[in-house]
């Protein structure tokens, strides 16, 4: 395979300490070498280079983000483009189809995504789509706390059980960690209701806090690359930021042999809520930014909001069914039995709004309050606070003030009292930006010990080159280089060259077999078994993904601590 | 005055398949300020295929304009497959001599069409200013939204001479339509503001309004069952019952008025 | 002797999965459990196309898959307006190669849900799809409608393994704790069960959904003494039971989807549930026909951004059922040729979109000779899949599951087919543009 040279860009590599130093980068058969023989040489003419994007959390493919595309035509007719000789046809802006998933995301330098929602019965759709999305690596966390299996065992205490029963489910649905959404409020919503983080949820007799820990517990366990990664109860509800804090809390004592959180929570700007209702509804990002600075156990990412019309989509049912009574608009809701479900609903977020101002203002304050960047992953939740493309107006507003002043003065004037947004004065560095969208997450997931997120040797030759110089200050021409790149290359090719997509090679599918004692994995299967010829409405032996559904799988191996 | 006449060749519309054309590209606005030769060499889709104006229509361009205002466009020829005829206009006239195919005058946004025959589905789609006259009839559809919008018509007039067919004014949001004959069912279905006048009889009208008003001349046949009686009314010297509704669509959002005879 | 368990049933959009067969010298010799007569009948094999063929002067001939091959593809490259039909009988790998043939062409491609769901789809894409998987109904719901729908004939297994008959984690006394609401204008064998049957005059369904919305609202005072056929005693008594329900799940049909307001009846229905959903848990789904139709609506989706009746024209997706729906394409003779795979338009199609069909040069992909045969200029027999080929599809409650191959086939599975035709297209593009 062909050698490349990338030379005289100034590097950005935070999981290996380089900090816009001139430097070459040599790739050979993909992956990154100390030095290339007869390269192909692209000259980066001091402009800003970076490893490849690594996304933490992203709804880019399976059953609830084809809903939304099903039903929102009117939003496929936003994105239209035609095919070309290298790209297939493109639709969408809030919902894309997975062709433009591929090439918007790496047109941002971004080669790895992780699809943040898999419900576990419907896996095979995830990877169907997973596979149809050109270009990026992937991988999908399957939802794991709804299930009844493991509120039994969270209910019993037996977390070596409920180990053995997060592992099959790894395996069957060819997963890569623990989500949780809501838990135990979307098992309630099978009835119409919701609950929060102490209230016992009935027949199964335990509480949400519970299987939070109880599957921290059976995380570490396993030894996962990832940590739980959580959607805490009550997004969206005003005041729910003490119930965030109080979900940090319950895994502080959680033991892990890796080198990462014990817990990251996800679009945390739903999540820091003050006030009581949406008439004093106010910012508290400062007490969730206070938490995460003093603890080292837990991570974020903001998923900041970006103005416009979305489609909000998420497996907290009861969440999706407020929002929809809020605005009357269209409502798919999707229930899954014995495992989770899903609601999806369009939302426009407003300037003119006060409620949306604050939201707006929230997650660009966690970002800027968080003093460490390797504790925070720049999200908007795509689609949910706003689509994936506008990463970087996001990029640009933690580089600039003046671009943040500028914005704010458009915004219902609300910001200037019950939001903290025009009182900080932090700009980030390319270097700080590079951690959260690259080294940050790379490391959360576990992925930087498979080549992903840096440019060391042995890395995957998964490299950005931003059209920018690493002196820009103008906020307009730093979010235009971090829309299109002058180089994305993936695995050693050059896949998008001056904004444009050049070649469109297939993903890779990461996914992690953990392995535990046999008796134990005997004994679970048991009431496994007893659930399916019980409950499901599918055998178990149609229930596993087969391999067919990941036609280039990297496999992640672990092994349960006894 | 500019007068740009385009005559469809019959040989386009006489194959064993009648393969519609899309003349979106052929607005007064876009064509203001062209030569003959220059409209000739307009692109225009033909099925898969884009070819020229100039090789699908016989073209004569009659006068000077000095804004797209002064271009009056007239269609001759078989129409019944011309779709998106004045699609997204802005300004100027076309005239339409003949029956003309889907989508006539989706989107437009000022100017005026006229329709010397029937219109297929979509006419007026999603319109939001100008005035739209349709001789004859017009299908399904007409002035309503493109599939999963809320919005439909929001502003401009639309005039039908004749019948209507399901769904007139789905989802309008402004405007006007006045049907000089019958409306078929579901009249201002999720209707929300703007007017219907309804001269003929009606089937269904109103079905999930929230808002705008619904004139029924003639007599309506399966009236809704979700609407409140709130007394009469004198309209033009003729008696009307008052409704509104629609309370399947809850108290608070029920704010559409129904005038039934 | 070979016995195979979990055998999965292509036949409809049940897809019920815990069958078992006996295999015996490459053929599918009994279905000993699991399948309902129909769906037996479908893995027993029947009929089948033999070779493929091409028409000349009015006589199908034999020829090999080159010959067709290459037949096929030079309709198809040489036409203006191409349309390429069906897709809800075979696996979504062969619909993703559909979708990209009818990119490469600049094709409409539409689906059998067009002729059967299709209004349902209008119907979400207007209000959303309040709705579940099956296994949810099955452990949870106490009050089941069936509105427009008779699964004790048309989806046989439908209610002995998911709803009314069904015992499930909170339901484990079966039909007895249950009641069944069927709505319909004819008494069927499914009427004959129901707690309460309300028998509506044919087209009238809108009106009724709307006289239940305002009631459960709150409005019955609105509501006239007899609204489409049914009493208001019937109606209070039918929301009343709605009320009362722990977890309500509505399914409908062709019944309610082709008759009256048509898609419109279906938003109104999917209204009926959001306004149930104020007093308690609702859902609603709806019974699709073929076995991958959902799917087929899936994969166009995720591919096009839209899920049927999509016209690649401009290289991008234009979507407008109505005006791109085979049927309506073909009334309006606007379709210069066509593929037609895994579907039957010929024998389920309105007499006018024949008419024009039969005109113009067809193509048709499938295991079993149908009506569309007698016309078809070119024709690909294909392995039967959930037989003799595997593959992804989606249940009605979009829950997706792959098919597995029981015998070996001595035909092309319908991806390998579709392949070779795209293929065959691209190099005849090639030549052209050289």
């Amino acid at each position: 395979m062909a050698e490349v040279l990338i030379k005289n860009g100034v590097v950005y590599d935070p999981l290996n300490g380089v900090k816009g130093e001139k430097k070459d980068i040599c790739i050979r058969d993909g992956k990154v070498v100390a030095e290339v023989k007869n390269p192909k040489v692209i000259d980066a003419e001091g402009r800003v280079v970076m490893p490849g994007g690594v996304d933490i959390h992203s709804h880019i493919a399976g059953g609830k983000v084809n809903s939304g595309r099903l039903f929102r035509p009117e939003d496929g007719r936003k994105g239209l483009e035609a095919k070309t000789k290298v790209c297939r046809m493109q639709s969408g802006y809030s919902v894309p189809n997975t062709f433009a998933i591929g090439y918007r995301y790496a047109k941002m330098g971004y080669t790895f995504v992780m699809e943040a929602a898999m419900p576990p019965l419907a896996a095979r759709h995830t990877h169907e789509e997973m596979v149809d999305t050109p270009i990026l690596d992937n991988a999908a966390l399957p939802l794991l706390d709804n299930n009844w299996m493991t509120m039994e065992y969270v209910n019993g205490g037996d977390i070596d059980l409920l180990a053995a029963y997060v592992a099959w489910i790894m395996k069957a649905t060819k997963g890569f960690g623990v989500k949780i959404v809501n838990p135990g409020g979307t098992e309630m919503w099978g009835w119409g209701k919701n609950c929060s983080l102490n209230d016992t949820v009935p027949t199964f007799n335990v509480t949400p806090a519970e299987i939070i820990k109880g599957l921290g517990e059976a995380n570490e366990k396993l030894e996962m690359p990832h940590s739980i990664h959580v959607h805490t109860n009550m997004l969206g509800h005003p005041g729910n930021f003490e119930i965030t804090k109080e979900t940090y809390d319950l895994v502080k004592g959680v033991n892990t042999v890796k080198d990462r959180q014990v817990m990251h929570t996800t679009h945390t700007q739903f999540h820091s809520y003050g006030g009581t209702n949406w008439g004093d509804f106010e910012s508290k990002a400062d007490e969730i930014a206070g938490y995460i600075n003093q603890n080292d156990h837990a991570t974020i990412d903001i998923g900041s909001v970006i103005l416009g019309d979305t489609t909000t989509m998420t497996a907290d049912g009861p969440m999706e069914y407020n929002l929809y009574q809020i605005t009357g608009r269209k409502w798919t809701n999707h229930d899954v039995e014995l495992e989770t479900g899903s609601g999806i609903t369009p939302f426009l977020y407003s300037g003119k709004s006060p409620v949306n101002t604050i939201q707006w203002a929230i997650g660009v304050e966690l970002a800027l309050l968080v003093e460490d960047p390797w504790k925070i992953a720049l999200t908007t939740d795509h689609p949910n606070a706003g689509p994936f493309i506008g990463y970087p107006i996001l990029i640009s507003m933690l580089m600039s003030k003046k671009r943040r002043d500028e914005s704010s003065a458009d915004m219902h004037k609300v910001i200037y009292d019950k939001a903290l947004l025009p009182s900080i004065d932090r700009e980030y560095s390319l270097y700080e930006i590079a951690i959260i969208t690259r080294g940050m997450t790379a490391k959360a997931l576990g992925l930087h010990e498979h080549g992903k997120g840096h440019l060391g040797v042995g890395a995957d030759g998964d490299v950005a080159i931003y059209d920018m110089s690493p002196e820009e200050t103008d906020a307009g021409k730093i979010q235009k280089a971090f829309l299109n790149t002058k180089y994305t290359i993936k695995g050693g090719q050059i896949v998008v060259k001056d904004g444009e997509v050049v070649a469109t090679p297939d993903g890779k599918t990461y996914f992690v077999t953990p392995e535990c004692d046999d008796k134990l994995t005997d004994e679970m299967m048991v009431k496994l078994k007893d659930k399916f010829d019980r409950y499901y409405s599918v055998t178990l032996n149609n229930y596993p993904v087969q391999d067919a559904y990941v036609p280039n799988p990297y496999e992640i191996k672990t092994q349960m601590r006894g | 005055m500019q007068t740009i006449k385009l005559k469809l060749k019959s040989e386009v519309t006489s194959g064993v398949a009648k393969i519609p054309v899309e003349v979106d590209s052929l607005t007064p606005d876009k064509l203001f300020g062209k030569t003959e030769a220059e409209i000739k060499a307009v692109q225009v889709w033909w099925g898969n295929k884009e070819e020229n104006t100039g090789d699908l229509f016989d073209v004569s361009v009659d006068g000077t304009a000095g804004s797209a205002d002064d271009v009056k466009i007239v269609l001759d020829g078989d129409l019944s497959r011309v779709k998106r005829i004045g699609d997204g206009m802005k300004a100027g006239e076309i005239e339409a001599n003949g029956d003309v195919d889907m989508h006539c005058g989706a989107m437009m946004a000022g100017g005026k069409i006229t329709v010397r025959g029937n219109a297929d589905c979509w006419a007026g789609r999603e319109m939001h200013g100008g005035d739209l006259v349709i001789d004859g009839d017009a299908a399904a559809n007409l002035c309503a939204m493109y599939r999963g919008e809320m919005t439909g018509m929001t502003g401009g007039k639309v005039t039908v001479g004749g019948n209507a067919d399901e769904c007139v004014g789905q989802y309008m949001g402004g405007g006007e339509i006045v049907i000089k004959g019958n409306a078929r069912m579901l009249a201002g279905l999720n209707m929300h503001g703007g007017k219907i006048v309804i001269e003929g009889d009606a089937v269904m009208p109103g079905a999930d309004m929230t808002s705008g008003e619904i004139t029924v001349k003639g007599t309506v046949q399966d009236m809704m069952p979700s609407f409140k009686l709130e007394g009469t009314e004198s309209i033009d010297g003729a008696e009307y019952k008052k409704y509104s509704g629609d309370l399947a669509m809850t108290a608070r959002k029920a704010k559409g008025t129904l005038y039934v005879k | 002797m070979v016995e195979v368990t979990d055998v999965v049933c292509s036949l409809c959009g049940c897809v019920c999965d815990d069958i078992t067969v006996e295999v015996e010298d490459n053929k599918v010799t009994k279905v000993k459990r699991g399948a309902c007569s129909v769906g037996k009948s479908k893995l027993m094999g029947h009929n089948r196309i033999k070779s493929p063929a091409i028409r000349v002067n009015g006589e199908l001939k034999d020829c090999s898959y080159d010959e067709a091959i290459k037949k096929a593809a030079e309709i198809l490259a040489a036409s203006r307006r191409p349309l390429l039909y069906g897709w809800s009988s075979t696996v979504c790998e062969a619909d993703k190669v559909g979708v990209e043939l009818a990119e490469e062409l600049g094709a409409v491609i539409d689906n059998t849900a067009s002729v059967c769901h299709g209004p349902s789809v209008l119907a979400i894409q207007d209000v959303g799809l309040p709705s579940c998987t099956l296994g949810e109904v099955k452990n949870r719901a106490d009050v089941i409608i069936y509105w427009g729908a008779n699964p004790a004939e048309a989806h046989a297994n439908h209610m002995k393994r998911y709803s009314y008959v069904s015992k499930g984690f909170w339901t484990e006394e079966g039909k007895k704790a249950k009641k069944l609401v069927v709505v319909d204008v004819r008494a069927t064998k499914t009427t004959k069960m129901a707690d309460v049957f309300l028998q509506i005059e044919q087209g009238k369904d809108y009106l009724v959904l709307s006289a239940l919305r305002a009631i459960l609202y709150g409005h019955a005072d609105v509501v006239p003494d007899e609204v489409g056929g049914v009493s208001k005693k019937d109606l209070l008594e039918t929301a009343e039971m709605m009320k009362g329900a722990k977890f309500g799940a509505t399914f409908f049909g062709m019944g309610v989807t082709h008759t009256g307001a048509r898609q419109n009846n279906i938003v109104n229905a999917i209204q009926m549930t959001r306004a149930a959903h104020t007093h308690t848990k609702f859902t609603i789904t709806p019974m699709r026909g073929h076995y991958n139709v959902a799917g087929i609506n899936q994969v166009c989706t995720w591919e096009t951004g839209f899920p049927f009746a999509v016209d690649l024209t401009r290289g991008y997706a234009w979507y407008n059922p109505g005006e791109l729906s085979a049927t309506d394409l073909l009334i309006r003779q606007e379709c210069d040729a066509a593929l037609v795979i895994a579907s039957d338009p010929g024998a389920h199609f309105p007499g006018e979109s024949i008419k024009h069909l039969a005109k113009v040069p067809v193509i048709q992909i499938d295991p079993f000779p149908n009506p569309t045969t007698e016309f078809a200029d070119v024709v690909f027999p294909a392995a039967v899949s959930g037989v003799e080929a595997e593959g992804n599809v989606y249940r009605m409650d979009n829950i997706p599951i792959r098919l597995r191959k029981l015998i070996d086939s001595e035909y092309p599975e319908d991806e390998e087919i579709l392949k070779r035709i795209l293929d065959e297209v691209r190099a005849i593009k090639e030549k052209e543009s050289n």
